[in-house]
């Protein structure tokens, strides 16, 4: 054997009598079930807080540009609460993904770090057209609303929908596709409404992902 | 067809809870000897007992990192001990099935 274990704590069967089929079955599903459940971090509550945020945050940059005329993008205010709602929106992922994962090493570990370093440097690239863009001349409307906005959520967007994919998550891929509409469809409101669109829009889809999550982890109890 | 064709070594209740544990992992993963323990909620002393019958029989690998109270042992199925569970789901299947 290749094991490691300590050899001089091993107690003895405690459970070695068979189980009949049916029994066996419903460990089967429910152990199967709590163990999916225990390994993902994604809950609920975290949609609902992500919905809640998105509004907030994007709603708080509306209301500090939706009276500008010329447009010339959100305010600090603005902008400190979008940045707590992202921050918010960071530590809850981190410290439930951390939680969820806790004791878990090998590949799908160094899969997430490549995945976190694509992401990283798309957001970062998406920063840096924004500002070729604004030393070219471009429209404050178009640099600090339209673009920053768009470009943002359509990389989040199609990123999650490839790592759904590959995953064949299909209802994150349905939430990610979701978001990618939600944001070419926003592009149409103009620098101020680009702001409100994206709140309300991705806030109904993350309410909508929200009630399926809960749906899904409330249907097999049904049957267990 | 009857029970006794279930695979033995899966079909008694600890180890179909590991082995389906560790099976909800992508493949390649491990799982720590605690978390696993935290998730199945044996004692450290059984949750060994059966580890054991499980890698002599080439389902599952373990592996120790580190020295000391440092040191961690992690768990993952091997393609056999997956192989091994998809049969005995099929065959628990089949046995419903007849019922």
């Amino acid at each position: 054997m290749q094991g490691t274990y300590d050899r001089g704590t091993s107690e003895s069967f405690k459970d070695e009598g068979g189980l009949d089929p049916g029994e066996a079955a419903r460990l089967l599903e429910r152990t199967g079930r709590e163990a999916r459940r225990g390994l993902d971090f994604r809950s609920p509550g975290l949609s609902l807080l992500a919905a809640v945020g998105v509004l907030v945050g994007f709603g708080a940059v509306w209301l500090s540009v939706r009276g500008q005329h010329p447009y010339k993008g959100p305010t600090p205010a603005g902008l400190v609460v979008l940045y707590a709602f992202v921050l918010i929106r960071i530590g809850s992922v981190v410290y439930a993904h951390r939680r969820a994962q806790a004791g878990i090493s090998g590949r799908s570990v160094q899969r997430r770090q490549a995945e976190g370093a694509a992401l990283a440097v798309a957001l970062v690239a998406v920063y840096v057209v924004m500002a070729a863009l604004a030393s070219d001349g471009a429209g404050d409307g178009v640099v600090y609303g339209v673009y920053v906005v768009t470009a943002t959520m359509l990389v989040l967007g199609t990123f999650g929908a490839a790592r759904s994919a590959v995953r064949e998550d299909w209802h994150e891929l349905g939430v990610s596709l979701a978001v990618v509409i939600v944001a070419a469809g926003s592009a149409f409101a103009g620098p101020r409404g680009v702001w409100l669109s994206n709140g309300v829009g991705l806030c109904v889809v993350l309410l909508g992902y929200s009630a399926a999550q809960a749906w899904l982890l409330r249907a097999p109890r049904s049957d267990a | 067809m009857t029970a006794d064709t279930l695979d033995p070594l899966i079909h008694v209740p600890a180890r179909l809870q590991i082995v389906a544990t560790l099976a909800a992992l992508p493949n390649g993963d491990a799982l720590s000897f605690t978390r696993l323990q935290d998730m199945i909620g044996l004692t450290p002393g059984n949750l060994i007992t059966h580890l054991r019958k499980l890698e002599d029989a080439d389902y599952l690998t373990s592996e120790k990192t580190g020295s000391g109270p440092a040191s961690r042992t992690s768990v993952a199925l091997t393609h056999r001990g997956r192989a091994a569970l998809d049969e005995y789901s099929k065959t628990l299947r089949a046995l419903l099935d007849g019922l």
